[in-house]
C-alpha cells in the first residue's frame, strides 16, 4: 500500500477513498445504472416497436395526430431518453477501451454533446408536435 | 495505491493482456463483439429516430423527405440493419441479465443461450418486419 498523494492533505482513511472507486472511480455506478437503463429499455423497446407499426400506415397528418397523443409522446420521449443515456454510457466504455490520450477527452466529451444534443432534440421535437 | 495519474507511468512500457488475435474464435467471443457492434450502430441510428421526429414536428415538404428516404431501398436497409441490432441488442441485454442472475453460465448453456439469441434476433426482426408489411 503505497502512501496517498499528499499526507498533510488528507484526512480520509484508506478505506474511504477507495469505498465505491474503482480504478475508473466509477465503474460500478456504470455497470449499475447500465443494468437499470437496460431493464427500463426492453419494456420501451417493446412498446417503440408496436408505436413504430402503427404509424406505419399513417401519412404525415396521421403521424402528428398519433404522436400527439400523450401515451405515445411520452413513450417516444422515455424511449429516446434512457436510450441515449444508456447508449451514451456505452459509447464511454467503448472509448475507454479504444482510445487513449488526448483523443479520449475529446472523444468523452464529444459523446456527452452527441448524446446531450440528440436528447433535446428529439423532445423538443415530440413536444412542439404534442402542444401545436 | 498505485497512483492513476497518467503522468507518472507517461515514460514507462508496462505489460499488457494478450490482444484478441491469439484467442481461437468462439461463438460466444463473436456474440460479445457483435453485441458492442450492434450497440454502436443503435448510437448511430438515433439519428434516424430523431430525422424522423423533427421531420414529422416541421411542415408536410420535411416529412416528405424523411419518407422518401425510409421508403428508398437504401433507405430500407438501413431500417432492416437498424430493427435486427435493435432485437439482437435487446436479447443480449436479456443474455446478460441471465448471467447476472448467476445462470448459463457453464459449457453448454451458454452455447445454447448465444445462439437463441443470434437466432431471436433474425427471428423478431423477421416477424416485426412481417407485420410491418401486413398492416402498411
Amino acid at each position: 500500500m503505497a502512501p496517498p498523494h499528499n499526507k498533510e492533505s488528507s484526512l480520509r482513511t484508506p478505506l474511504a477513498r477507495v469505498r465505491h472507486l474503482g480504478p475508473a472511480h466509477s465503474g460500478t455506478q456504470d455497470a449499475a445504472l447500465m443494468r437499470l437503463t437496460s431493464a427500463g429499455l426492453i419494456v420501451l423497446t417493446i412498446a417503440f416497436v408496436w408505436l413504430v407499426l402503427s404509424l406505419l400506415s399513417k401519412d404525415y397528418n396521421g403521424v402528428r395526430v398519433s404522436l400527439g397523443h400523450p401515451i405515445p409522446a411520452i413513450v417516444m420521449m422515455l424511449f429516446v431518453l434512457v436510450g441515449i443515456y444508456h447508449m451514451q454510457i456505452g459509447m464511454r466504455s467503448i472509448i475507454l477501451d479504444y482510445i487513449h490520450g488526448h483523443a479520449r477527452d475529446w472523444a468523452l466529451m464529444a459523446n456527452i454533446g452527441f448524446a446531450a444534443i440528440l436528447a433535446l432534440t428529439c423532445v423538443y421535437a415530440v413536444m412542439r408536435i404534442g402542444f401545436a | 495505491m498505485a497512483s492513476t495519474d497518467s503522468s507518472t507511468s507517461a515514460g514507462r512500457a508496462r505489460p499488457l493482456s494478450p490482444h484478441l488475435s491469439v484467442y481461437r474464435l468462439t461463438l460466444t467471443m463473436a456474440m460479445s463483439i457483435a453485441h458492442r457492434i450492434t450497440g454502436a450502430a443503435l448510437y448511430a441510428g438515433v439519428l434516424l429516430l430523431a430525422w424522423f421526429l423533427i421531420a414529422a414536428s416541421m411542415d408536410a415538404s420535411a416529412f416528405a423527405v424523411f419518407s422518401g428516404f425510409v421508403s428508398s431501398f437504401f433507405g430500407r436497409l438501413i431500417l432492416f440493419g437498424f430493427s435486427w441490432s435493435l432485437f439482437h441488442h435487446m436479447l443480449g441485454g436479456l443474455r446478460h441479465f441471465v448471467w447476472d442472475a448467476g445462470y448459463g453460465l457453464d459449457d453448454p448453456q451458454r452455447e445454447w443461450l448465444a445462439m437463441a439469441t443470434l437466432a431471436g434476433g433474425f427471428v423478431l426482426t423477421i416477424i416485426v418486419w412481417s407485420i410491418g408489411y401486413a398492416v402498411r
